[in-house]
């Protein structure tokens, strides 16, 4: 489904390096593992002692803990109107992999972060099962130690009429990669995928869509805004497939990016495989600096630039944020966001 | 309903593929298969000097530690590259001093293509004669080059590569594989060992070229493949306009077409380079047709240089080609502008890279792409800003426009910006024809196959007005044709 036949996940299982996507697998062309990992660490041992508030904690009466890798219940998700927190954390310079599965059939929040310390290298891949009926909002708050490697992927499948919406929010790690694989099963479903992703010091986020429209009537909707600085570098992959047959399918993507020094680089794919004639698919994608002149209008107004800054990069961030459904979520998110690009503005 | 009628008895009339017919000429032939001795062959062939077999030698060497690349969206069985004629061209005595010279057969095979190969008629004025000159290329050997004294005189030079090998050598040694290196690709490898004939255009410093340029290239010979090299320099300030047209005969067999195109822009220059590419698409079960694997790249060395390309791909069974534009000089620019018409089983993969490595370089590519019958047409392309690149900028838009129910249409766009003032925008958008344009159309009397070309003409018309005037009128009868049959 990835496209490549070289996984993360794998060489964690058998140690071997040569299973390592490189970049010379086109769908890991500006993530390259193989690259950087010359040798798989030790197993990451069990984390001993307590594993401290996750950021949705107190938004849910129950949390799901990954601690390396460790997975201690079966995740079931049914019944009414409910929402869970799912932590993986990762400690330790160890490598670790799990899988963890759900099914949902009703409406559902999802609310997953990922965090930890120290230079592990973990995949987490996650299998969503959204079945007729069913209505998951995803959130997924990647707030990973600058030394980690870490792939966070998830093969969701939406049945006809089902919904889906997810919002990535990504801080980069030493190679950070979130992995999105959609297989739309139309007949009206709708699927929103947005991202987020605020890069500082030399970290490195790399958020991956897929959705594959199979079935005629779905409709796809997906934005995503990214913040590079320093020496940090950004990449935004998404596709979208329409299959043969696959008719009144209506997909849109957006990828925006700021670049606010020098030395940080963005790398865009947005990309459009039409197999199906009555469709309505566009992409649009810009990367550039902050506007000058919205700058020179705070500056007339007495802001002064540092704040001018943060205020505007606020706002272009803040419109995928907004974006969030769940309001305790949201605003767990906003506040994230915040903190983040003001502690950023304020090293400059 | 008469105007329904007429439509009808046009489309019966009308030849699918008007140029598919074969020259009865004498040719010589290299023997099948791909040697050093065929590379030798073939620069004895053309007198060449010791230095360019050196070069073709070592271009073969590379080639065959090189792979068959796999990566574009583009499907068909593997070449074998031993099972074709390397060089192929007209038995007539060495290089004709002027047209009366040439084979008559050759001459009326140009006629037929409407290719004004007849100084005479276009000076005197006679009536339809376009006034451009006219590199005519034939199989593995250019057979004449028109107005080459005309061009001389304010020291432009035009002729086959061939020729200025022999004539101008120190101009080819220097610029000669400084855009597409020997082995920057396996076809660009492939063709640096074996390349037979192309253009050489070099226009010196402040000088605008006064007549446009044309090269016409034409496969004939079966079990052939063309390898034509094309290399234009244009000297500080000068200006040039640029066109190449293609056409092959229909045969069930798949002839690989591989060229290299090099472009050099210096301070202030200015290239405008033209492509109407018709080669033989293959019938409408996909059998025959020409592989059309092509490099061509633009450097933009010097400052303030510019290069635009403008493409009307409807032709050719498979195309794969990105002409781009290495933009070095300080404030260069590069343009992109292409039609691609993909029909039957057509497969196209095609798009272009906008390379900004110096300060204040910018570039545009609109780029328009439309499927029908059961082909495949993809839009891939790079624009990319390198750190030194400050102020970059591109704009980019991408439309692909889908008719009927089994072809594809796909847009790859890779977009890498490693500096903080390099401002990138890019917009696609995929849909099929607009049900209600159609049926406005239609009211006001128009039939579906008709109404179908106004819209799409409609589309890609911020392509078609790049186009030199004479070309862009046949561009666009061409945009008609390929898509006959794909309606209703």
């Amino acid at each position: 489904m990835s496209g490549s036949l070289h996984s993360l996940a794998r060489a964690i299982e058998t140690g071997d390096v040569a299973e390592l996507p490189s970049r010379h697998d086109e769908d890991w062309r500006w993530t390259d593992l193989a690259g950087l990992i010359r040798q798989l660490p030790q197993p990451s041992a069990e984390i001993e002692g307590d594993l401290g508030k996750g950021p949705f904690d107190d938004l849910v009466g129950h949390t799901v803990r990954i601690p390396n890798g460790r997975l201690s219940s079966v995740i079931a998700m049914t019944g009414a109107d409910s929402c869970l927190a799912v932590r993986v954390v990762g400690r330790g310079a160890g490598a670790h992999a799990s899988h963890p599965k759900l099914h949902v059939d009703g409406p559902f929040t999802l609310l997953e972060s990922y965090e930890g310390e120290g230079a592990y290298v973990s995949e987490t891949r996650l299998r969503l099962d959204i079945r007729s009926g069913g209505d998951l909002r995803r959130i997924v708050l990647c707030d990973e130690p600058a030394d980690a490697v870490s792939v966070i992927g998830a093969d969701v499948t939406l049945a006809p009429g089902a919904r889906f919406s997810q919002t990535v929010i990504a801080a980069g790690a030493r190679r950070q990669r979130i992995e999105t694989h959609l297989a739309h099963g139309g007949g009206g479903a709708a699927a929103r995928l947005d991202g987020v992703y605020l890069l500082a010091e030399r970290r490195h986020a790399d958020i991956t869509t897929v959705v594959s429209h199979s079935e005629p009537g779905g409709f796809t909707d997906q934005l995503t805004k990214g913040v590079v600085r320093d020496q940090a570098r950004g990449v935004f992959q998404g596709r979208i497939v329409v299959a043969q047959g696959a008719d009144q399918s209506n997909a849109n993507m957006g990828h925006h990016a700021l670049i606010l020094s020098e030395r940080a680089e963005v790398d865009a794919k947005p990309e459009l495989e039409i197999f199906a004639d009555d469709v309505a698919c566009a992409h649009g994608n810009t990367v550039g600096a902050l506007d000058e002149e919205a700058l020179f209008y705070a500056g007339q107004r007495g802001i002064p630039e540092t704040e001018a800054r943060a205020i505007l990069t606020e706002a272009f961030v803040g419109e995928v944020v907004d974006r969030i459904e769940h309001d305790g979520a949201r605003e767990v998110v906003r506040a994230w966001v915040a903190a983040r690009l003001r502690s950023a503005a304020a090293d400059v | 309903m008469p105007a329904a009628r007429q439509t009808i008895e046009h489309v019966e009339t009308l030849e699918r593929y008007k140029h598919g017919f074969v020259t009865d000429i004498d040719q010589e032939f290299a023997p099948k298969g791909l040697s050093e001795e065929t590379v030798r062959y073939i620069s004895a062939q053309k007198g060449e000097p010791g230095w360019m077999l050196e070069w073709r030698l070592g271009a073969f060497e590379r080639w065959r530690a090189l792979e068959e690349p796999v990566w574009a969206r583009v499907k068909f069985p593997r070449i074998d590259y031993q099972d074709a004629h390397y060089y192929a061209a007209p038995k007539t005595k060495a290089a004709p001093k002027s047209l009366d010279e040439v084979d008559p057969e050759l001459l009326a095979t140009y006629e037929k293509l409407g290719i004004p190969l007849n100084e005479q008629a276009v000076l005197a004025g006679v009536e339809g004669a376009p006034k451009y000159a006219v590199d005519a290329v034939f199989d593995s050997v250019s057979v004449v080059t028109t107005f080459k004294a005309k061009l001389a005189e304010v020291g432009v030079i035009f002729c086959s590569m061939s020729e200025a090998i022999r004539e101008h050598g120190e101009l080819v040694r220097r610029y000669l594989g400084t855009v597409v290196p020997v082995s920057d690709n396996f076809f660009a490898c492939l063709n640096s060992a074996v390349f037979s004939d192309g253009s050489f255009v070099y226009v010196p410093p402040g000088v605008r070229c006064p007549m446009e340029l044309s090269t016409y290239f034409r496969i004939n010979a079966a079990g052939a493949g063309q390898f034509e090299r094309t290399l234009i320099i244009a000297d500080r300030g000068a200006y040039v306009s640029y066109l190449e047209g293609c056409t092959a005969p229909m045969r069930d067999e798949n002839q690989l077409h591989a060229a290299v195109v090099e472009l050099v822009a210096l301070d202030d220059a200015e290239i405008k380079y033209s492509t109407v590419q018709n080669w033989y698409p293959g019938d409408a079960e996909g059998r025959g047709g020409i592989y059309n694997f092509v490099t061509k790249r633009a450097d933009c060395r010097g400052d303030r240089s510019k290069v635009s390309w403008t493409q009307v791909e409807t032709g050719s069974a498979i195309t794969w080609k990105y002409p781009s534009c290495v933009l070095r000089g300080e404030g260069s620019q590069g343009e992109f502008y292409s039609i691609a018409i993909t029909n039957n089983r057509q497969q196209a993969d095609t798009g272009t890279k906008m390379i900004h490595l110096g300060a204040n370089t910018r570039s545009r590519i609109i780029s328009k792409g439309i499927s029908a019958g059961h082909s495949s047409n993809t839009y891939r392309g790079l624009v990319s800003a390198h750190p030194k690149a400050k102020g970059a900028r591109n704009f980019t838009q991408c439309d692909s426009l889908l008719i009927g129910k089994h072809c594809a249409a796909h847009t790859t766009p890779y977009i890498e910006a490693r500096n903080g003032s390099a401002r990138f925008e890019h917009e696609a958008t995929t849909t099929k024809l607009s049900e209600e344009q159609l049926f406005y159309a239609m009211q006001r009397g128009l039939s579906e196959e008709e109404a179908v070309q106004l819209l799409v003409n409609g589309f890609v018309k911020d392509v078609l007005q790049e186009l030199p005037m004479e070309f862009a009128v046949e561009a666009q009868k061409l945009v008609a044709i390929s898509l006959e049959g794909s309606v209703g």
